[in-house]
């Protein structure tokens, strides 16, 4: 690219330009200046004494040393289909259930009603994992808990939740997805508040139902929307919600093979180690693998629909 | 071409970010020589030669609201006797460990740090480099430590023969109980003058459990409860690498292929079932059993007349039966230290300060109890009595401040205890591995692994949740694919040269 | 008033639009179930505030104890000076940094979302690429530490939230799906600059999208903690209320769990009891719902007037 004509560029989008200031100083200084530690994901880091830079460049180089016990455990496996299995189920469930609850919200005919519901869901967004869980406890509980009382009132054998792997699939995704699906559909609420009346006028005119109103004008004015945030939650499918599979099933070793993600093996490996190498090892691979599939899923949408993707 | 510029910008970045590495390394050696001068030939620091400094401190617990004021009062000693000025920040218990690591590892130049065998880890953070050799610093400038200190507890904490931290003198050696609420004892008349093993306790849970309501828990035991097993672990109680008390071989073994565990795990398995631990014991991550008062007997480190302070938190009476002998691990000398950071720009006067802490009674006692007449009154030596403002303003965790030996006693507590701490410690039996640390660098992958496999089985297995003749194969099968036989190989290897060296 | 003579008006308007009462009653049913099931959590926590510290020791939690008791909250009201500074802190984080957010994203969002502006797809990835990649909590804390000199001021508690590549997306979105380009270039036909085409038209069209981001921001500022835990330690400073619960929870779970190595050091005691911890979750909490409704009347209400603001 030639120097002038870049100039010329930059002066002709010199407006817009001045608007991304701000942001890009922010990223650089707080998001792309710290993303140098990455390169401790191949160190053995040991610290010396001038200071960080000087602990960081005088490490050994490792290889991909760090990275192994995400790979070549037992649990691998394991951890990595919990991670996906439970992502896709909480991404998909929660994309429709959100939308639709958006949806239901904006039709009811008692606003003042809608108001009212709409604040009560997203009380579980302030509660934290650790009151959640005590929360289920009382549900859960072997000996006093309201399930097994509702179990053996009608003459069944109580379940000792705490141990039994085959159930919490459900819980968790039931619990992940009512926590968070409160606080995800004020964004689609908010873009059908943002839809032009004037369509559903038209509509109406021509004479369409509700659910044809639904259909063609909602659903596809919230389909950039939907398709976005899809896969931005995509590039964090190697990600958890850490306390939804530590605190809720209350750490319980007989539930591992059904709870252990990758989030809490590495919790759980490295907490007495500390190791920083190891840590950021998995950060590292979390987020690659995210990256590799954001753009897969973005080149994708891309080839369907140019408008959508996100670059 | 959107690409080409992408990556331009990448580069400055990376070439900016490099450049301010550049400044962030500022190296500075300190001047050794005006401290070496102050000592004189008779042990004593000459205050005049000495700059002012200030040293930075990092210790566990709460923030208390009186410190500043406290510090005021501790720096004007401090300042008179080695002209130094402390800044201490107490970091609060959950947080201690995780706000360390990123201190430590982003090269903040703090002085002295608390760690330990459980906090801020002592052993990680020394193989890493965390923290600065004292072996030449305390023959030069913490003399009085070594006189004051039983010599084990350095010997104890030595990585490679290298000290990284001062101990605090408290007790050497570990030494498990069974607590008994003496309520139920004296209901019931037992006797508990022959209990000592696990199996011991089956009368008297019995009894209980026949006569006593539901909602008393016999064994009062929350998830992390073990059985007390005749092994030195290389890696805590939770990792079943171990080597026999009275070992022969010098070899360690997989605990869970040993008969005593096997034994240990039926008993466990039969309490369970007959009902005298709690049947949600596998996911009970701490007990309120001391609260409530509902139990009989549950399990406990101790140290001496430690009943009189259990029964006295408690309300009521409680009493002990020892499971073994004291016994002096390599982690039970790291259970309490006070490390100089390797970034410390001021090694010396910080080592100096740990000495004057480890043997000077009035230093001592403010840190931890703060100024007399305002926090305690003084009754009879040594005798203090608490006012409000303790209670409320400074409530120090005295174990994490080195020395105990000096510290006053409130009253109801028996005259002899820091003497009868001293005998328990010189009576313990040391450990096979005492003086071993074990750096896992080279196998921490398998010692992640192994880590996730324990915290899967152990519980579970240990409280007898599960059926062992099922899920101790399962579990040994388990291990064996994380790798412990590695570690186990690893640690043998280095103990084997350890043990080579000490001859 | 106002706002209820105004839904009256739109109702008689928009009745042959409304869904069937059959359908409305069964969505009315659904929804409030549902709403039901989150709501009951936090009375449950306020029941557990509201119950007396022995009978929750011996009792468990239960929806309805045998003795209630106002205790828990006579306790922080007592010692509540500092809870009170603390809820300022977090007031003014919350406000000031919902604030600094809305600028930078409300901007850099509007940039992107340009057709006409030439750098878009290069600004666009250099702030999604921030989504995925971080270099970890340590250089952070060195970049925030050692080069900025921040710790323990408020900015330092601000700042590393300011951003985030998820709100600028979803903004952009708003900005691309809601404002449509013709608006713009009309504007700039009748001579308006981009700043002022920005704030005169496009902000005033966006606000329940600006109202989302908004309400993000100030949930992200109010639970946070993490930051105070790292930047924000000096005795004479008070942190957030988030910081002091989470404190909490964290020291609860590290006492029980190393229990055995404080010896007879009874670290519990300076402890606050569950039930006074629970009275903190629902002192915590109560504000920021009480002020939801602040930002809900951009989704809600603005359903029923149409884009006019309420």
């Amino acid at each position: 690219m030639n120097v002038a004509a870049f100039w010329k560029k930059v002066i002709r989008n010199r407006a817009l330009l001045f608007m991304v200031i701000p942001g890009t100083v922010w990223f650089l200084i707080f998001a792309y200046l710290p993303m140098f530690g990455s390169i401790l994901a191949f160190k053995d880091f040991r610290i010396s004494r001038d200071g960080f830079f000087a602990s960081v460049f005088n490490s050994k180089w490792v290889g991909f040393k760090n990275f192994e016990y995400l790979f070549t455990t037992s649990d691998a496996y394991v951890i990595t289909r919990n991670t996906i299995l439970y992502n896709l189920a909480l991404i998909f469930l929660g994309l429709v259930i959100s939308v639709g609850l958006a949806i239901i919200l904006s039709e009811l005919v008692n606003k003042r009603m809608a108001k009212v519901y709409q604040t009560g869901m997203f009380l579980p967004h302030f509660l934290s994992w650790v009151i959640i869980s005590y929360f289920a406890f009382t549900f859960l509980s072997m000996d006093k808990g309201t399930l097994n009382q509702i179990i053996t009132f009608f003459g069944g054998e109580r379940i000792s939740w705490y141990s039994e792997p085959k159930y919490w699939p459900f819980i968790i995704v039931f619990v992940g997805i009512w926590k968070s699906v409160g606080y995800n559909s004020v964004i689609y609420l908010a873009a059908i508040t943002g839809i032009d009346k004037s369509y559903y006028e038209a509509a109406v005119i021509d004479g369409a139902t509700k659910w044809k109103q639904i259909r063609y004008i909602t659903v596809p004015l919230l389909k950039p929307l939907m398709i976005i945030l899809t896969i931005l939650a995509i590039g964090g499918i190697f990600r958890s919600d850490f306390g939804l599979f530590y605190q809720l099933p209350k750490d319980a070793g007989a539930l591992y093979p059904v709870t252990n993600v990758i989030d809490t093996f590495v919790y759980r490996g490295l907490i007495n180690m500390g190791d920083i190498g190891m840590s950021t090892a998995a950060g590292l691979y979390q987020s690659l693998v995210g990256l590799v599939l954001i753009l897969v899923a973005n080149a994708i949408v891309r080839k369907i629909e140019k408008d959508h993707a996100i670059f | 071409m959107k690409k080409k510029s992408f990556f331009m910008a990448l580069a400055l970045i990376l070439a900016l970010s490099a450049i301010l590495a550049g400044c962030g390394g500022n190296k500075k050696s300190s001047e050794p020589a005006k401290e070496e001068a102050a000592v004189q030939s008779d042990g004593t620091i000459d205050v005049s030669k000495l700059d002012p400094v200030t040293l930075k401190l990092y210790l566990i617990g709460p923030s208390q609201k009186d410190l500043p004021k406290v510090q005021e009062e501790i720096n004007k000693y401090v300042g008179e006797k080695i002209n130094a000025k402390l800044e201490i920040t107490m970091i609060d218990w959950g947080d201690y460990s995780q706000r360390m690591q990123v201190i430590t590892s982003s090269g903040e130049d703090y002085d002295i740090a608390f760690t330990s065998s459980w906090a801020f880890d002592y052993l990680p953070n020394a193989a890493k480099g965390a923290f600065m050799p004292l072996n030449d610093l305390i023959d030069q400038y913490g003399k009085g430590i070594k006189e004051v200190l039983d010599p084990r507890f350095l010997e104890g904490t030595k990585v490679n023969g290298v000290n990284y931290g001062i101990p605090a003198n408290k007790e050497l050696a570990q030494q498990f109980v069974w607590r008994f609420n003496k309520k139920y004892l004296d209901k019931y008349n037992l006797d508990i003058s022959n209990v000592t093993t696990l199996e011991d306790l089956e009368p008297l849970l019995k009894t209980i459990k026949e006569n006593e309501p539901a909602d008393i828990t016999p064994l009062a035991v929350p998830k992390n409860f073990k059985p007390y097993l005749p092994f030195d672990f290389v890696l805590g109680d939770e990792i079943p690498i171990g080597m026999y008390i009275d070992t022969k071989d010098n070899k360690y073994v997989n605990i869970l292929e040993s008969p005593e565990l096997k034994a240990a795990l039926q008993t466990m398995r039969k309490y369970y079932k007959a009902g005298y631990v709690r049947e949600d014991v596998a996911t009970l991550e701490g007990i309120d059993n001391m609260k409530t008062g509902k139990w009989l007997v549950d399990r406990e480190i101790t140290q001496p007349y430690a009943e009189l302070g259990w029964s006295r938190s408690a309300g009521y009476d409680i009493v002990t039966k020892p499971m073994h002998d004291p016994i002096i691990y390599t982690s039970s000398a790291a259970g309490s230290m006070l490390a100089i950071s390797s970034y410390s720009k001021n090694p010396e006067r910080a080592m100096m300060f740990l000495n004057l802490l480890n043997t000077d009674a009035y230093l001592r006692n403010l840190i931890q109890y703060g100024i007399e007449d305002v926090h305690y009154k003084k009754v009879e030596d040594p005798y203090i009595e608490d006012l409000p403002a303790m209670n409320e303003n400074y409530a120090m965790p005295g174990f994490a401040l080195g020395n105990m030996f000096l510290t006053y006693l409130h009253e109801g507590e028996p005259k002899d205890k820091w003497d009868a701490f001293e005998k328990f410690n010189s009576s313990a039996i040391v450990a096979p591995t005492f003086g071993f640390n074990f750096d896992t660098a080279p196998v921490k992958t398998e010692v992640a692994a192994v880590t996730n496999v324990a915290k899967e089985f152990i519980p579970a297995l240990y409280t007898g949740s599960v059926d062992p003749d099922e899920y101790l194969p399962k579990a040994l099968q388990k291990f064996k694919d994380a790798g412990i036989d590695k570690v186990i190989a690893e640690a043998q290897k280095q103990f084997d040269a350890w043990k080579a060296e000490q001859k | 008033m106002i706002s209820n003579s105004a839904q009256l008006d739109v109702k008689k308007q928009r009745d042959f639009n409304e869904i069937t009462p059959g359908w409305n009653v069964l969505f009315n049913i659904l929804i409030g179930l549902f709403s039901f099931s989150c709501v009951f959590p936090f009375l449950f926590v306020i029941i557990i505030s509201l119950t007396d510290e022995q009978t929750l020791a011996l009792e468990g939690f239960s929806l309805w104890p045998s003795k209630f008791s106002t205790e828990a909250y006579s306790y922080i009201f007592q010692t509540g000076h500092e809870l009170l500074v603390s809820f300022g802190v977090t007031l003014l984080v919350t406000i000031m940094g919902t604030l600094i957010t809305l600028i930078l994203v409300t901007t850099y969002a509007y940039a992107v979302s340009r057709k006409s502006f030439e750098f878009r797809g290069f600004f666009s990835f250099l702030a999604f690429f921030t989504m995925l990649f971080s270099g970890g909590m340590v250089p952070g804390y060195i970049v925030m530490t050692q080069f900025l000199h921040l710790q323990n001021t408020i900015w330092s508690l601000i700042f590393p939230l300011s951003l985030s590549a998820f709100s600028i997306i979803v903004m952009r979105t708003f900005f691309q799906t809601t404002v449509p380009d013709e608006i713009i270039e009309s504007a700039k036909i009748d001579g308006a600059g981009e700043l002022k085409t920005f704030i005169r038209i496009v902000l005033p069209v966006s606000l329940p999208g600006i109202a989302t981001i908004g309400l993000f921001a100030c949930l992200a500022y109010w639970n946070d903690w993490f930051n105070a835990l790292l930047y924000y330690n000096k005795p004479e400073l008070t942190p957030p209320l988030q910081f002091l619960l989470m404190k909490i929870e964290k020291n609860m779970d590290f006492l029980i769990k190393n229990a055995q190595n404080l010896g007879t050091f009874n670290a519990a005691a300076g402890l606050p009891t569950e039930t006074v911890r629970m009275a903190m979750v629902v002192l915590a909490t109560l504000p920021i719902v009480l002020a939801y409704p602040f930002f809900q009347r951009y989704f809600v209400q603005g359903l029923t007037v149409g884009s006019v603001k309420g």
